[in-house]
């Protein structure tokens, strides 16, 4: 889960890493109480989940006397359709120079990886693809809680050491937050010392509880839910219903919709070992969606039992057409239940798509 | 077969957990049918003295190996204490842990694997189905009926997506190797560069089918590092970016890792890339 930008900011201080002076409104007037705190620039950053924040028109600078006028207009705004609700009204630091740092989990190398870059404020990524040699990286033992000098030097270059400490400090909240992703972009030196004038921290979903987050704000209300059921649920735009069971298959199900020239309306896996209710659940809840008039159910049953599944799309019993795949643990009795119900069963997951396909036309 | 064959000893770590218990059970029926020796005891802390459908279990891992001969691991315990699972297996000497578990802490999981490396443990997984040599062993969850013995290994990252294909491969009369599910995570133990090191040294595999999703680009980094023939799949051309699709590691970040221009590179390499699962045993054939 992503955090915003002021949350991530509460993060970092505790973890000793210097952040702007600075203070969340939710109403334009906020702002008037604590000027005299910020100096006479302001910075007025929406508090959005959006990439591109600042070119999309979601940081303002103001000064003492416009402070109030610019946070109206800007929570008068949608920044890439997203509604302002809270500010977060920053001092305006005199900024020497910008750089940019990151660290994130390498899958190729199955550790964490520190990027920095001489430059910041923009986008790394094309930054990387510009010049490659602009962004140094280097990669650290999961089983280290600190970056190691010798790696700290490869990695500044002849950046100022005064950025160390506040690297080490980020490294501290990528592993003690459970973060995928830790950055400060820009990261700032100015003749006060070295600030975070941005920061950026994602979450693992697999260590929610432990972090004491108990609402997963990326998800819809329909994915919470999902969520609730044990079910993985995306909502997609299209017509066809999907079900299936363990994420590869039902990601393939959809492909082939999407072969076969189909729109999917959902992505659903039910997950290992689903029962009767759990399907039932699953069917209504994809039934609900607007738009939606068939269903493709794509089963391979090994902990999962066919007979449970053809029990819980009976009970959902839903106007949708719902066209079945089924194979493996009691396929014969799941076959039979359905055919008893009037259920289409087909024998492979191109039939069944194919079927869908001409329902759905 | 790569991994281990019928004399492998197999422990099972919370062998008392309702996957556990289920599964050990499947695994000792394939091992009585090939005639190998499967699941000889088991762990679950505080649970030492009772048995598992005929099966010893021990309060830890050094105490089940002072008891039994056996090299390899299948962990089934829940994601918050699995990182801890894997290393006490490596710590006793355990040479292969395939851990099912899924919903892991992805820092638990690097941690787990860099301090199983340090004690020569490969991990499987996590968030696996495990492996399946046919006619020699299984090791997790994979259903063995859909198996046949053969000469095509199999890699993916998925569970029922690999059944769907080893299905397909066996009513086109093509056996496998071995299965290997090397799991849906962000952060797993043997990528598709190990499992394709392994399928190079071994006499029986003459092709791999490689199962790649959506996220990263480790399907690429491991067709790149075989000279076996290979064939791929990869879910998720239809995914959309920035949302997950069930696996914590089907997920397009930052534009890396999408499916259309994994596909698109892996052509550019002249690898056959199958449009959907049902391509694959014809496509197989052609490199065979």
């Amino acid at each position: 889960m992503k955090l915003l930008e002021y949350e991530a900011k509460r993060v970092f201080a505790e973890y000793g890493i210097p952040v702007p002076k600075g203070v969340v409104i939710r109403a334009p007037a906020e702002v008037a109480a604590h000027l005299p705190d910020l100096g006479d620039g302001v910075v007025l950053k929406a508090q959005v989940d959006v990439g591109g924040r600042g070119k999309a028109g979601g940081v303002l600078f103001a000064d003492t006397k416009t402070a109030v006028e610019t946070a109206r207009d800007l929570f008068s705004r949608e920044i890439k359709g997203v509604p302002v609700r809270e500010i977060l009204a920053e001092e305006r630091l005199p900024i020497e120079h910008e750089y940019y740092v990151s660290i994130a989990v390498d899958r190729s190398s199955r550790q964490p990886v520190v990027l920095f870059a001489d430059a910041g404020g923009v986008e790394i990524e094309r930054m990387a693809e510009e010049d490659e040699s602009a962004v140094r990286r280097v990669f650290v033992s999961p089983l280290l809680t600190d970056i190691p000098p010798f790696l700290m030097r490869e990695l500044l270059g002849g950046a100022p050491k005064e950025l160390a400490p506040v690297i080490n400090s980020l490294y501290h909240v990528f592993q003690g937050k459970d973060a995928m992703l830790a950055e400060i972009n820009p990261l700032v030196t100015t003749a006060r010392g070295v600030y975070a004038a941005d920061a950026k921290l994602i979450v693992d979903d697999n260590a929610l509880a432990r972090q004491g987050i108990t609402v997963n704000r990326d998800l819809s209300e329909r994915e919470r839910e999902a969520e609730k059921h044990g079910f993985s649920y995306v909502e997609l735009d299209g017509t066809i219903g999907v079900i299936g069971n363990g994420a590869g298959l039902t990601m393939s199900t959809l492909d082939l919709i999407e072969f076969y020239n189909g729109r999917a309306a959902n992505f659903l896996d039910v997950g290992g070992g689903a029962d009767q209710e759990r399907v039932m659940h699953a069917v209504k809840l994809v039934a609900s969606m607007p738009g939606v008039n068939v269903i493709v159910v794509n089963l391979l049953g090994g902990i999962t039992r066919c007979d449970e599944v053809a029990k819980g799309i009976i009970a959902a019993g839903v106007a949708p057409t719902v066209i079945v795949r089924m194979a493996g643990t009691n396929e014969e009795e799941g076959r039979r239940l359905l055919a008893g119900c009037g259920y289409r069963m087909l024998e492979s997951m191109d039939a069944a798509v194919k079927a869908a396909m001409e329902v759905a036309e | 077969m790569i991994y281990g064959d019928k004399n492998l000893g197999v422990i099972v770590q919370n062998i008392t957990g309702k996957q556990g218990t289920f599964h050990t059970e499947l695994m000792n029926a394939y091992a009585r049918e090939v005639g190998g020796r499967g699941v000889v005891a088991g762990v679950a802390p505080g649970k030492a003295g009772r048995e598992v459908h005929g099966v010893p279990v021990y309060n830890t891992v050094r105490e089940a190996l002072r008891e039994h001969d056996a090299t390899a691991s299948v962990i089934f315990v829940p994601g918050g204490a699995a990182g801890d699972a894997i290393m006490e297996a490596a710590h006793a000497g355990i040479e292969l842990a395939v851990v099912i578990t899924e919903h892991i802490p992805v820092h638990d999981a690097m941690k787990a694997i860099a301090y199983a490396k340090l004690h020569d443990c490969t991990v499987i997984g996590p968030n696996c189905p495990g492996l399946l040599s046919p006619g020699e062993c299984k090791l997790g969850i994979m259903p063995a009926h859909l198996a046949t013995r053969g000469n095509v290994g199999v890699v993916s990252r998925s569970g029922t997506l690999t059944y769907e294909v080893v299905d397909e491969l066996t009513r086109a009369g093509i056996g496998q190797s071995t299965v290997v599910g090397i799991g849906g995570d962000p952060v797993i133990g043997q990528t598709f560069v190990d499992v394709l090191a392994r399928f190079e040294e071994d006499p029986q595999t003459k092709a791999v089918v490689v199962i790649g999703e959506v996220g990263g680009n480790l399907e690429e980094e491991g067709v790149r590092s075989t000279d076996l023939p290979v064939v791929t799949y990869i879910a998720g051309v239809s995914a959309p970016p920035e949302k997950r699709m069930g696996h914590a590691g089907a997920i397009i970040e930052g534009g890396e890792g999408d499916a259309r221009s994994k596909v698109r590179r892996l052509r550019d390499q002249n690898i056959p890339v199958a449009s959907r699962p049902s391509e694959i045993p014809g496509l197989i054939r052609e490199v065979l």
